[in-house]
């Protein structure tokens, strides 16, 4: 358990992190360095993006699955982790 | 009165009605086609029993009976009541209507058109036999649906309290057959030419034929219109809730169809498999899980998007939510996630430099306004390294007159753990590139604090992938190459310990500070030696070899614990040229027999040779066969040897360098060094050999770090970089695929830089080159 805390306490302070959260299958967060309504509008929306992502993986190759997936805009980029019980998602902004 | 009279007429309209039902009311009653064409059966009459129907006002409106008789049998009782079964809601719904709206006169004509019709609609019967019966079945359905009215009354009546052992106690239940209960019954109106009954029906027909071909002139039969009362229909409006409807829709993917069959294949074969219910009712997540086939999977992976966002918490006990938020955080799918997370960040700051270490191109980042067209140097990054090596070697010579070599800095690895600590050695793991050890302690006896052994990777530059703290100074590391996830480390009180880098222990496989035959001095050289085994027959076996203080260089062979043996034990040497040797005769008294020993090397291509630099300054070449006597000594150094190291092209050459500031290269044959440099006043802590070029070495020395190209200068180095005041730079180690250059200095930062720039050699290093080099410089005297 410590070295989870740690690992995130690591990544929330690197360079250019603008935001980590953890939330779990029903969008509720579980530890997050936002606030509330923006990690709930964060999670709903990559939520849904995360099981089209999968769903298009596994289209191709059932036995294939979504590990990671990264999405990077203009402003700055968003790493989502999926997994059936929760999303790892962190916000950095790789300019400085 | 009313109703008499309406019987009457309608008796004799259903006098007339028997024999020419079709005739007279097939536009009434669509269902009922001229009958030529099939023989009909005319079934029995419909029976009429006493009935009492009264109205709200408890007036009598029994309608009398149109016509006694015994025409009814038990078919209409049976139309009735597998109508009433159908129509019992309608009925009920328009009687209490009728009863409601309709005054006492018409009610029997309304209820008897309306019932006629709609019992028409719903029993496809012959027309004689709904005919025969609508007229009775207003008083027959008032009789059944008073009767049935009573009956649902009387069932609400009875509710005995139930008690606990009511309900426990056992019931039996008998389960038996009924009668055979018929709900409809539609008789056939065709019966075939062979059956027995057969004649009587065609004899039947054929009376009907001739009646009916009888009928134009005859005096019988007389034609009469009639004119019906159609009363005034009024209309009812009747509103129910909005049928609500939803669309279900499925896609059938193929990853759907996989996991369904992977479910009923797993749920086979492992069938004592049970569904572990936690407590937690988290059905969503769960539901996901569970081996359920088909239609289950489809609706809970196309709801249940929706599904989480809409009903977030309603449903789920508060400490349900905590503890299944801590079974996440503790789970190792999440610890990993968050390692990769951390790698993936660690990518994005550090791309630039991770790219120019791996000589990828580097990403640059797209400027908003810029085009877009940088962005697609992405997708080079997945090119082959060989290829780009070839590219940047091009570069680098068509910019060779303009910029001279360099040293750039990409990063360095430092934490706030290793702060402070001074850098001792530096190992690479032989076979994941990207895998660093370094080990921090001090050199000097007075300086002694708590050491550090950790493995860096290349991929997070902020944080060590594993920390191995220790009480004493670390002062050797090495990666065994057998087993590449041991890491030998040696520390300043002697001991040697031996990590699994693959768990995540802290705790060494090994340790030596039980043995007996441990070191007493600090172990100042590890390093991991395959020696092959010829003659007995077994393939390179591995040990580890250590040079200590204490002037024994042991090897230990992990059997069941650490068994070392003794390889060789360095005897302090007499000088052979005359000097005022007074001091180390009486030292050789006096203190010890034993030289501590430094550093030492193993000949690259034939193990059983290796050189030791000792403290005296001396150099020996040892050979494994002997233990008690050196094969050759290199006498030049005046302080004692840090580090000896073989080039790795020319077999025949090494490098040393030591305390008195000189950096000499030697050549095997010859007891002179062939070359010797003093850059500077400082120590030089540490030499190295470029992987790339046996011309290229680096040196270390306590304010700046040097490149020396020996095919371009032997007077000055190639690259100097300088250090920062206050720190000394204590060890360099090549990146053997790349063009970097690791350098740990006294602050516990090991720096990454990348050798720019550097003169493109013809070499690959062949050990002729550089043996014409040797050549043509004459051994230079002193």
């Amino acid at each position: 358990m410590t070295e989870v805390e740690e690992t995130l306490k690591r990544i929330q302070s690197h360079k250019g992190v603008i935001g980590t959260m953890v939330v779990n299958a029903e969008g509720i967060p579980i530890r997050t360095t936002l606030d509330n309504s923006t990690t709930v509008q964060y999670a709903g929306l990559l939520h849904q993006l995360t099981m089209k992502a999968r769903s298009t993986i596994r289209d191709i190759d059932p036995q294939n699955d979504l590990t990671f997936l990264r999405i990077r805009s203009k402003k700055h980029e968003i790493m989502v982790a999926p997994d059936k019980e929760y999303l790892l998602i962190v916000i950095q902004n790789p300019c400085e | 009165m009313a109703p008499a009279t309406h019987s009457g007429s309608g008796l004799r309209r259903r006098r007339l009605g028997v024999e020419t039902a079709d005739a007279a009311w097939s536009g009434w009653f669509t269902s009922s086609p001229p009958g030529r064409n099939y023989v009909r059966l005319l079934e029995q009459r419909p029976q009429v029993a006493d009935a009492l129907v009264l109205d709200k006002n408890g007036v009598d409106v029994t309608p009398r009976p149109l016509y006694c008789a015994d025409l009814h049998a038990a078919k209409p009782n049976k139309l009735l009541s597998s109508q009433e079964g159908l129509l019992s809601s309608d009925i009920l719904a328009s009687y209490s209507m009728y009863q409601n709206t309709m005054n006492r006169s018409t009610m029997g004509q309304f209820t008897r058109s309306a019932l006629g019709s709609s019992t028409v609609s719903k029993s496809s019967m012959s027309t004689t036999v709904s005919m025969a019966e609508d007229l009775e079945e207003p008083s027959y359905k008032h009789e059944k649906l008073a009767s049935f009215t009573d009956m649902r009354v009387m069932r609400a009546a009875p509710e005995t309290a139930i008690t606990k052992e009511d309900l426990e106690k056992n019931i039996e239940i008998l389960l038996t057959e009924t009668d055979t209960l018929r709900f409809f019954d539609l008789p056939t109106v065709m019966i075939s030419v062979e059956s027995e009954e057969a004649e009587k029906v065609i004899h039947r027909n054929n009376k009907y034929e001739t009646l009916c071909r009888n009928r134009a002139g005859n005096d019988l039969y007389v034609e009469r219109m009639m004119q019906t009362f159609n009363g005034a229909p009024k209309n009812k409006d009747v509103q129910c809730d909005k049928i609500i409807l939803e669309d279900q829709g499925v896609m059938a993917t193929a990853w759907d169809l996989y996991d369904s069959y992977n479910a009923l294949e797993l749920a086979l074969a492992a069938k004592p498999s049970a569904v572990d219910s936690s407590s937690k009712a988290n059905a969503l997540s769960k539901d996901r899980d569970h081996t359920l086939p088909g239609s289950a999977t489809d609706k809970t992976s196309e709801t249940s998007s929706l599904m989480d966002l809409e009903s977030v918490i309603l449903t789920k006990v508060h400490e349900d939510e905590e503890d299944h938020a801590d079974t996440i955080m503790k789970s190792d799918k999440f610890l990993q996630d968050l390692f990769f997370m951390e790698r993936v960040l660690m990518e994005n700051i550090f791309q630039p430099k991770l790219a120019a270490y791996r000589q990828l191109p580097v990403l640059k980042e797209p400027e908003p306004g810029e085009p877009e067209d940088v962005l697609e140097g992405e997708k080079v990054e997945e090119v082959e390294e060989v290829k780009k090596e070839e590219e940047e070697e091009i570069e680098i010579s068509t910019e060779q007159s303009t910029i001279p070599a360099n040293l750039e800095r990409l990063w360095s690895f430092s934490c706030d753990l290793t702060k402070g600590l001074n850098v001792s050695s530096l190992a690479w793991n032989k076979t994941n590139p990207d895998l660093l050890a370094v080990g921090y302690g001090h050199f000097g006896f007075k300086e002694q604090r708590r050491g550090l052994a950790c493995c860096w990777s290349i991929k997070n530059p902020m944080w060590p992938e594993r920390v191995y703290p220790s009480p004493y100074g670390v002062t050797a590391v090495d990666f065994s190459i057998g087993t590449p996830n041991l890491l030998a480390v040696g520390y300043y009180n002697g001991t040697i310990a031996i990590y699994n880098v693959q768990s995540s222990s802290n705790v060494p496989v090994l340790d030596s500070s039980e043995s007996p035959q441990k070191h007493v001095g600090p172990v100042w050289q590890l390093q991991w030696i395959e020696q092959d085994r010829g003659s007995t027959g077994d393939d390179k076996r591995e040990f580890l070899v250590s040079i200590s203080a204490d002037g024994r260089i042991s090897k230990w062979v992990i059997r069941k614990g650490l068994d070392s043996h003794d390889l060789m034990r360095l005897k302090r040497t007499t000088i052979s040229s005359n000097k005022k040797g007074d001091k180390e005769k009486k030292g050789e008294a006096l203190i010890s027999r034993q030289a501590p020993g430094m550093c030492f090397a193993f000949h690259p291509k034939d193990t059983n040779i290796y050189l030791v630099g000792t403290e005296e300054g001396h150099i020996h070449k040892c050979s494994c066969s002997y233990n008690e006597q050196y094969l050759e000594t290199y006498r030049r150094h005046k302080g004692p040897v840090y580090k000896v190291t073989w080039n790795p092209f020319c077999p025949d050459t090494f490098l040393s360098c030591s305390a008195d500031w000189g950096i000499m290269v030697w050549q095997q044959e010859h007891l002179q060094p062939f070359l010797s440099f003093y850059p500077t006043t400082h120590v030089v802590y540490d030499v190295a050999w470029s992987p790339k070029s046996s011309y290229i070495f680096a040196a270390a020395n306590e304010s700046r770090v040097e490149i020396w190209d020996l095919q371009m200068s032997t007077l000055d180095p190639l690259i100097v970089n300088i250090a920062n005041p206050g720190i000394k730079f204590t060890t360099v180690l090549f990146a053997k695929h790349t063009d970097c250059l690791l350098v740990g200095d006294s602050d516990g930062q090991v720096a990454v830089y990348e050798l720019r720039n550097m003169p493109s050699a013809s070499d690959s290093g062949r050990g002729d080159t550089i043996n014409a080099l040797l050549g043509c410089k004459s051994n230079q005297p002193g």
